[in-house]
C-alpha cells in the first residue's frame, strides 16, 4: 500500500528543508520524499497543492482527564480531538483523579490511548511529581518512567516548598526526565481569578499579580541552573516570565518554555462582563505582555506551542466568574488560532510554526515524534495543513466532549486538513474530495 | 423585552437621571400619600444568596409601596443548599412564572449571569466586590436633596475601596453626573491599577477629603485583619476615621454618609455618626424609593436597555405551542358548535 502526498509544501523544521515536492508514505512508514519520488505502484493519492506537509504536531499540555473526570473528557474523545486538530502525539497532564503517581495508571493511560475507540494518535504521560500531587512526598519517579511517563510535574498545584523542588530536580536529573513546571505562588494567587489589574479593579475581582508567576518562574529556573536539571515552564503570560527565561538561558540553565494561543490573542480586557471562557491561569495579561511574548516567539526564547487543552463540563463553567474552573479545550483550534494570530502576522515564518508545533517540543520531551525522516519515528507521523484555509471556529462541532472555548465564532486562516500516524487517522470535511484519487 | 439594572457602569446619564427622578417622584407621592403606579400583577422574586438586612427589607417596601407580590428565597432554605447549580435555581424561577429578580450573591458577576438566564428584569442588590448600583442611587438622591444637584461637587470615598461595591457604584455614579470623585484609603486596601475607575486616588486622609462636599465612609471588615491587609483596627481608626478633628479638613457644610452597617469607633466617630452633618439616616429612608423607582423602571422599559448583556434564551418557548393541527381542528369543532346552535 503506498500514499502519495503530491505537489505540497514540504516544511520539516527537524532538517531545516522547505520544498515544494512530494512524500509518499509506504505500509505505515515514510518511505520517501522531495522534489522528484517515485511515482511507481500509487495506491491513492491526495492532492496537497497549495497545502504544507508538515511532521505531525506534538502538543506538551493537553488534560484528557481520565480517570476521574470523563464526564469533562475521555481518552478516546481526547484523542479523537488532538487528531482533528493535526496532533499525531499529546504529552497528557496528571492532574486526574486519582492522580498520575503511579505505574498502574500510566498503563492504563497508554491502554485507553491504543484501543481502537481512540483517535489513533501517540499518548505521553506526564507523571506526578508528588504522591496525589500534595506537595508533601515525592512519587517513585524511577518506577513511573519504566512504566512510560516522559515527564514529571505537579501541574495545577505548583509545589511551593523550595527544597522539595530541589531534590525532585536531583531525582529527575538522574532519570533524565524534565520536570514541566506551572509557575504560581500561591500565597499570592489566593482566592484570585483574573490578572491582577485595572480590569480587575474595574469588575471587583481579585486579580492574580504578576509577580506570582514571576517569582515562581524564577525560583524554578535558579533551581534548574544549578541543579542542572531539565525544565519546562508550562504557559508563560507576563513580559517578565520570558524575560527571566531568556536570562536563564543566557545564564546556560537547561530550561524551555511554551505559550498557549489564549495568552497570545487575548488581554484581560476580553473577559468583558465576566465571561468565564476567558478565566485561565496564569491569566491574560495586557498589551504589553502580548508584544513582549511575541517578541519571544519571534527571537526563540519562547520554544514551543501548547493547546493546553483544559475541557470543563458546561455546568461547571456556566456559573459566577470567581467559582469557574481554570482553562479551555483547545486543540481543535490550536493550528487556526496559530497560523491566524503569528503565521499570516509575519511573527513566524511557516518553517518556526511548524517547528514550534512539532519539531521543538517533541526534543523538549525526547518524544520520537516531530520529523518526517524515514525510520526516526515508529510509524509515519504526517500532518497536512491548508494554511489558506477561511473557516469559523464552532465549539459546538468539535471532538471534544467539552464546548468551553473561548475562540467560538472567530474566524480563523488555516486548518489542519489531513492527519496521518500510521495511516490516515482524520481527513477534514473542508478536504475536497476531488483531491483524493484512489488509482486502481 | 426585560430591562435589567445590573449596575450604574451600563448606565446613562439619562437613564440615571431618569431613575433619579422617579425616585424623587415616589418619594412626594408616598409622603403626601398620593397615589403611587400599582404593580400588583408583577411577582418579584427576592433571591438573597448573602445575607442583608437594610437591602432586603427596602426591596420589600419597595414592592410593597408598588402593591407588587414579593417571593423570598435565601440560600439556606433554596435549593442551592441541596446542590443545585446557580443557573438551574435563576432557570427554575424564570419557569415559576415569576416576572423580575432582585439579586444578591457573594460573586462579583453573578446579577450578570442570572440576567442571562432569567430572561425578564433582573436588579442587582449587591454582587461581590463588584456593583450595587440602588445604593448608589439612594445615596444621590440624598446628595441632590441636601446639595441640589450633583454636577461640580467634590465627593471623597473612604475606606476599604477594594472589596467595596458601594465604592464603584457610586463612583460610577457621581463621575457620571458630574461630580469629582476621590478615592481615599490605605495601600492594601486600594486596587494597584486604578486607570479604568473614574476616580482620583489618595491614600492620606488629609489630601483625600481637604475641600470634600460629601464624605462617604465604608464600612472596614474585621476580616481585612486576618488577611494581614491591616495590623490593627486603631492603627487604621487613627489614620483614617472620619471625626471631629478630620473633618475640620473638609468643607464647612459637609456631608458624612455611611453605606451601613457602621462600626462606631472604626471607620467613623459618635461626631460624624450622629451630628448634624450626617445623612446617614436618611440614606437607609430614600433607599425605599430609588428602590421602587428601580422596580418601577425595569418593568416599564419598552426597549432593551443597549449595555446590558442580552438575555440569552436556553429554550425557545416557555409554554409547549399547541400543534397547529390541533389547534385548527379545536377551532373548526367550536364553529361546528356555533352553527349547530344558530341553526
Amino acid at each position: 500500500m503506498k500514499t502519495l502526498l503530491k505537489n505540497g509544501r514540504i516544511l520539516d523544521p527537524s532538517q531545516d528543508l522547505d520544498i515544494i515536492g512530494h512524500l509518499v508514505i509506504e505500509d505505515t512508514q515514510v518511505s520517501e520524499f522531495g522534489a522528484e519520488v517515485d511515482q511507481t505502484d500509487i495506491d491513492e493519492v491526495y492532492d496537497c497543492t497549495g497545502m504544507w506537509i508538515t511532521p505531525g504536531l506534538v502538543d506538551p499540555h493537553v488534560h484528557l482527564r481520565e480517570p476521574g473526570q470523563q464526564h469533562k473528557e475521555t481518552i478516546a474523545s481526547g484523542t479523537q480531538a488532538a487528531a482533528a486538530g493535526g496532533f499525531t502525539t499529546i504529552a497528557c497532564m496528571p492532574n486526574t483523579e486519582p492522580a498520575l503517581d503511579n505505574p498502574a495508571l500510566i498503563d492504563f493511560i497508554l491502554d485507553k490511548a491504543a484501543s481502537p475507540e481512540a483517535g489513533g494518535v501517540f499518548v505521553a504521560p506526564v507523571g506526578a511529581l508528588t504522591v496525589d500531587m500534595a506537595g508533601e512526598r515525592l512519587t517513585d519517579l524511577s518506577a513511573l518512567k519504566r512504566a512510560g511517563i516522559v515527564a514529571a510535574s505537579d501541574e495545577g498545584y505548583p509545589l511551593q516548598n523550595s527544597a522539595m523542588m530541589q531534590q525532585a530536580m536531583e531525582f529527575c536529573v538522574q532519570l533524565d526526565l524534565p520536570i514541566m513546571s506551572h509557575c504560581e505562588d500561591l500565597s499570592l494567587t489566593k482566592g484570585a481569578s483574573m490578572n491582577d489589574g485595572a480590569v480587575s479593579a474595574m469588575l471587583g475581582l481579585k486579580g492574580m499579580p504578576r509577580s506570582a508567576e514571576e517569582i515562581m518562574v524564577m525560583r524554578n529556573c535558579l533551581l534548574s541552573l544549578h541543579t542542572n536539571c531539565q525544565l519546562h515552564v508550562m504557559r508563560v503570560s507576563t513580559w517578565g516570565a520570558v524575560e527571566m527565561i531568556r536570562q536563564a538561558k543566557y545564564l546556560g540553565a537547561p530550561v524551555t518554555c511554551e505559550i498557549c494561543p489564549m495568552h497570545f490573542t487575548f488581554t484581560d480586557e476580553a473577559i468583558g462582563e465576566f465571561q468565564t471562557h476567558y478565566k485561565i491561569t496564569p491569566p491574560l495579561r495586557t498589551q504589553l505582555d502580548i508584544d513582549i511574548i511575541l517578541q519571544g516567539l519571534n527571537d526563540g526564547t519562547i520554544d514551543c506551542i501548547s493547546s493546553d487543552h483544559s475541557p470543563h463540563a458546561s455546568h461547571e463553567v456556566e456559573v459566577p466568574f470567581e467559582d469557574a474552573p481554570f482553562g479551555h479545550s483547545g486543540l481543535e483550534s490550536t493550528v487556526g488560532v496559530t497560523l491566524t494570530m503569528l503565521t499570516h502576522r509575519g511573527i513566524l515564518t511557516p518553517l518556526e510554526t511548524i517547528r514550534k508545533l512539532s519539531t521543538k517540543p517533541a526534543q523538549i520531551l525526547r518524544l520520537e515524534a516531530g520529523t518526517l525522516k524515514p525510520g526516526e519515528t515508529p510509524v509515519a507521523q504526517v500532518t497536512v495543513i491548508d494554511p489558506e484555509c477561511q473557516w469559523t471556529f464552532d465549539r459546538h462541532k468539535t471532538f471534544s466532549k467539552s464546548k468551553n472555548s473561548p475562540f467560538h465564532a472567530m474566524a480563523l486562516k488555516g486548518k489542519a486538513m489531513l492527519t496521518f500516524c500510521g495511516g490516515e487517522i482524520y481527513r477534514d470535511a473542508m478536504f475536497p474530495d476531488a483531491r483524493y484519487t484512489i488509482n486502481e | 423585552m426585560a430591562r435589567n439594572l445590573l449596575g450604574i457602569r451600563h448606565l446613562t446619564q439619562d437613564d440615571i437621571q431618569e431613575l433619579l427622578s422617579l425616585s424623587a417622584d415616589f418619594k412626594l407621592r408616598i409622603l403626601e400619600k398620593r397615589e403611587v403606579p400599582n404593580m400588583s400583577d408583577q411577582v418579584v422574586g427576592m433571591l438573597f444568596f448573602e445575607n442583608s438586612t437594610r437591602t432586603r427589607v427596602s426591596f420589600e417596601q419597595a414592592a410593597h409601596y408598588l402593591k407588587m407580590k414579593s417571593a423570598n428565597f435565601s440560600s439556606g432554605g433554596s435549593s442551592m443548599a441541596k446542590g443545585e447549580t446557580f443557573s438551574d435555581t435563576i432557570t427554575t424561577l424564570r419557569y415559576e412564572r415569576l416576572n423580575g429578580l432582585v439579586i444578591r450573591h457573594r460573586a462579583s458577576g453573578s446579577a450578570a449571569l442570572a440576567a442571562r438566564y432569567f430572561g425578564g428584569p433582573v436588579l442587582n442588590a449587591g454582587d461581590g466586590q463588584h456593583e450595587h448600583p440602588t445604593q448608589a442611587l439612594g445615596d444621590a438622591l440624598t446628595i441632590i436633596e441636601r446639595k441640589g444637584e450633583l454636577k461640580g461637587l467634590q465627593v471623597s470615598i473612604v475606606g476599604d475601596v477594594e472589596h467595596s461595591r458601594v465604592a464603584r457604584s457610586n463612583a460610577w455614579l457621581l463621575s457620571k453626573m458630574g461630580a469629582e470623585v476621590r478615592f481615599v484609603g490605605p495601600r492594601t486596601l486600594m486596587p494597584a491599577h486604578m486607570q479604568m475607575l473614574p476616580g482620583e486616588v489618595h491614600y492620606d486622609l488629609r489630601s483625600g477629603i481637604d475641600g470634600a462636599d460629601v464624605i462617604i465612609c465604608l464600612r472596614l471588615q474585621k476580616e481585612r485583619m486576618a488577611d494581614g491587609m491591616l495590623s490593627s483596627i486603631t492603627e487604621y481608626a487613627s489614620m483614617y476615621q472620619v471625626n471631629r478633628e478630620s473633618l475640620r479638613w473638609a468643607n464647612r457644610d459637609c456631608i458624612v454618609m455611611h453605606p451601613g452597617p457602621i462600626n462606631r469607633g472604626v471607620e467613623v466617630d459618635d461626631v460624624a455618626a450622629d451630628g448634624e452633618r450626617s445623612v446617614i439616616n436618611s440614606q437607609i429612608e430614600n433607599g425605599i424609593f430609588v428602590r421602587m423607582a428601580s422596580l418601577y423602571w425595569v418593568f416599564t422599559s419598552k426597549a432593551k436597555s443597549p449595555d446590558s448583556p442580552p438575555p440569552k434564551l436556553r429554550v425557545a418557548k416557555t409554554v409547549p405551542a399547541q400543534p397547529k393541527t390541533v389547534a385548527r381542528t379545536a377551532a373548526k369543532a367550536k364553529k361546528a358548535v356555533a352553527g349547530s346552535k344558530k341553526k
